[in-house]
């Protein structure tokens, strides 16, 4: 297996050569960015990201939790105050409003952490500072027979430099 | 014909030479090096002032409420009306990384990180108050409902409740939309900072490199706790202003309390975004990012917010006439002509009359104007808060237990110290983290460069 790394300076030259690469079958390849540009991300992986589902059962969550604890606590320790039932609803919404934006903010975060795959650990192999100024990085693992292949594209779409990374 | 040989290939590549960095990434990590003598200044400045505010709560704390200006019928004093001050403060952070965002007003870019850091120290400052205000500050956790031994809950009728959980609520999305629009820009430090800043940044960066999958997460995630805290930021200020408005004193029980609660504080918190950023701009030497541009879009809210201000401050007196309402007429009547007209008239003059002068493109692009305009609008500001307050609780419905509040020098000093204490955070920040979203700006700048370049947009 033979390890490519590119450099660019556009994104539109990136999500070019993403998307030729992958209809060519190169899928084994990851893309480094300084900056969040849509259409690398649609090039790179075109499917919504799962962080909506997360946001979903956390705001699920959250509305279940926030509007149970209140009716638990409330028949828990009954005190009727100004005539209104010992679980009244309506003053339950702003409470149940809150927590489902509270549980639903959290979950976010966690797929975000988990989806993006964020904890302290070793930088990728490939990875450079440069990738975190203003270039952008594309690197592509393929068999030996391929190289010439990926390094034409790469070059075709303004690559301003191709190194070969590891050949095993 | 049979591929050339790997290595082949790899003699055949040629390796540009390695690139300076980013001028962006340079211009922005600049804020953290170095040595600034107004940073330091203005810190030791805070810190004093931190100190001077413990000392006048410990003093407070060791002898009791009878130091403050509390007397009857006020119990409600400086510590409330600078709890929702600081509330109000906290919103333009999220009005501007969540709102704009949402309606992809890009200028927003230069001037979030800033202001969602003003709006995590200014709710940190506001938090605090509830608990001065308590008086026993140790027995703080008995606003939240846990587990005890005898079996009460708290009471989720009462809007203070509510209160405890929308502030919580809101420090707690603030608190993770700020730290993950900063993971980016953490990395960017990262990469270029050696010795334990960077195995500080090391471990906050979270091994963030940039990639497509990593900005695919992060932009859904920022663009999901955007239409989450949309409805949290207009929410939060209204509850606050149900504390008010669900009690039948003349003054605050009305229905108008909350879109002018919002109103008022995205109007507070704009001014403080100027408050602060001017200076920054200008001792940073940050122009080229903090454009004039971007405080003239910031004195257009402002004047617009002011518009809803004045509004709702004439509709407040006009109902109070048109009920018929006598408490409530002479309520209003005492607020601009009784013994608190000065804090009134302040209030009207800062916060509706000074901002009309925003309709003149000249001086809303006159930066010392808007420095001057913004510090005065944030004690109409904090005046209004104390008009709202203090008017109406001195002069409720019986005339014989009407009473006069004074806030008391420790108030004052506990008052000064907040100012201090989000100051003091905010500089540490300018000193540790990018006070500009270095990948946010660079995502405008490469874009324009793409495109001058013919790229495929």
């Amino acid at each position: 297996m033979a390890t490519l790394v590119s450099v660019y300076d556009m994104p539109s030259d990136v999500s070019t050569v993403v998307r030729k690469l992958k209809n060519r079958g190169f899928e084994d390849l990851t893309t480094y960015s300084p900056a969040p540009f849509e259409e690398i991300e649609e090039a790179e992986d075109p499917k919504p990201s799962a962080v909506r589902v997360f946001t979903l059962i956390g705001g699920l969550v959250g509305v279940v939790t926030g509007f149970g604890i209140q009716i638990w606590m409330s028949m828990d320790w009954p005190i009727k105050i100004a005539g209104k039932n010992i679980a009244a609803i309506p003053p339950m919404w702003i409470i149940g409003f809150e927590l489902t934006i509270l549980f639903g903010g959290i979950l976010t975060v966690i797929g975000c952490l988990i989806l993006g795959g964020l904890y302290p650990r070793p930088l990728d192999d490939h990875y450079s500072p440069r990738f975190s100024a203003e270039e952008f990085g594309v690197v592509v693992r393929c068999e030996d027979r391929d190289v010439a292949e990926v390094e034409s594209l790469m070059r075709g779409n303004n690559a301003k430099e191709v190194t070969l990374a590891a050949s095993h | 014909m049979a591929p050339p040989p790997a290595s082949a290939v790899a003699d055949s590549m040629v390796v540009a030479s390695r690139p300076r960095d980013s001028q962006t990434n340079v211009d922005i990590m600049a804020v953290t090096k170095g040595f600034h003598w107004p940073w330091l200044v203005a810190f030791l400045f805070a810190v004093s002032g931190v100190v001077m505010a413990l000392s006048a709560l410990v003093y407070q704390t060791y002898h009791g409420f009878g130091v403050a200006g509390y007397q009857a019928p006020v119990f409600w004093g400086v510590y409330i009306i600078t709890f929702v001050f600081w509330i109000g403060i906290g919103h333009a952070g999220t009005l501007i990384s969540a709102i704009l965002f949402l309606f992809r007003a890009k200028w927003r870019n230069a001037i979030n990180r800033g202001a969602e850091a003003m709006t995590v120290f200014a709710v940190l400052t506001a938090a605090l108050f509830p608990l001065i205000h308590i008086g026993r500050l140790w027995k703080f956790y008995f606003l939240l409902p846990y587990p005890n031994q005898r079996y009460l809950w708290v009471n989720f009728k009462s809007p203070l409740l509510w209160d405890v959980f929308a502030i919580n609520t809101y420090l707690t999305i603030s608190v993770l939309f700020f730290i993950i629009g900063l993971i980016p820009d953490i990395a960017i430090a990262r990469d270029r900072a050696v010795g334990w800043k960077r195995a500080v940044y090391v471990v906050l960066s979270a091994g963030w490199q940039g990639t497509g999958k990593q900005w695919k997460a992060h932009s859904r995630t920022v663009l999901h706790l955007s239409g989450i805290a949309t409805p949290l930021v207009l929410s939060v200020h209204s509850i606050v202003s149900w504390d008010f408005a669900m009690s039948i004193v003349p003054g605050w029980h009305a229905t108008i309390f909350a879109p002018y609660f919002v109103a008022g504080a995205i109007f507070g918190g704009f001014a403080m975004v100027l408050v602060v950023m001017i200076p920054v701009r200008k001792i940073f030497r940050l122009e080229r990012y903090i454009t004039d541009y971007h405080f003239e879009n910031m004195s257009r809210f402002i004047l617009f917010t002011s518009l809803i201000c004045g509004y709702a401050y004439g509709a407040e007196y006009f109902i109070a006439w048109y009920s018929g309402v006598e408490p409530e007429q002479t309520s209003f009547w005492q607020r601009a002509f009784g013994p608190y007209w000065f804090s009134t008239w302040c209030m009207i003059t800062f916060n509706v009359v000074m901002p009309q002068l925003l309709w003149i493109k000249k001086l809303r692009t006159n930066i010392p104007f808007l420095f001057v305009l913004a510090f005065f609008i944030n004690l109409g500001m904090w005046f209004e808060r104390y008009v709202i307050i203090i008017t109406s609780l001195s002069r409720e419905f019986v005339p014989a237990a009407w009473g006069l509040y004074i806030p008391s020098t420790v108030e004052l000093m506990v008052l000064t110290g907040s100012f201090c204490w989000f100051s003091m955070f905010f500089l540490l920040f300018l000193k540790m983290f990018p006070i500009i979203a270095i990948s946010e700006v660079k995502e405008l700048e490469i874009h324009a460069r793409d495109h001058a370049h013919g790229g495929a947009h």
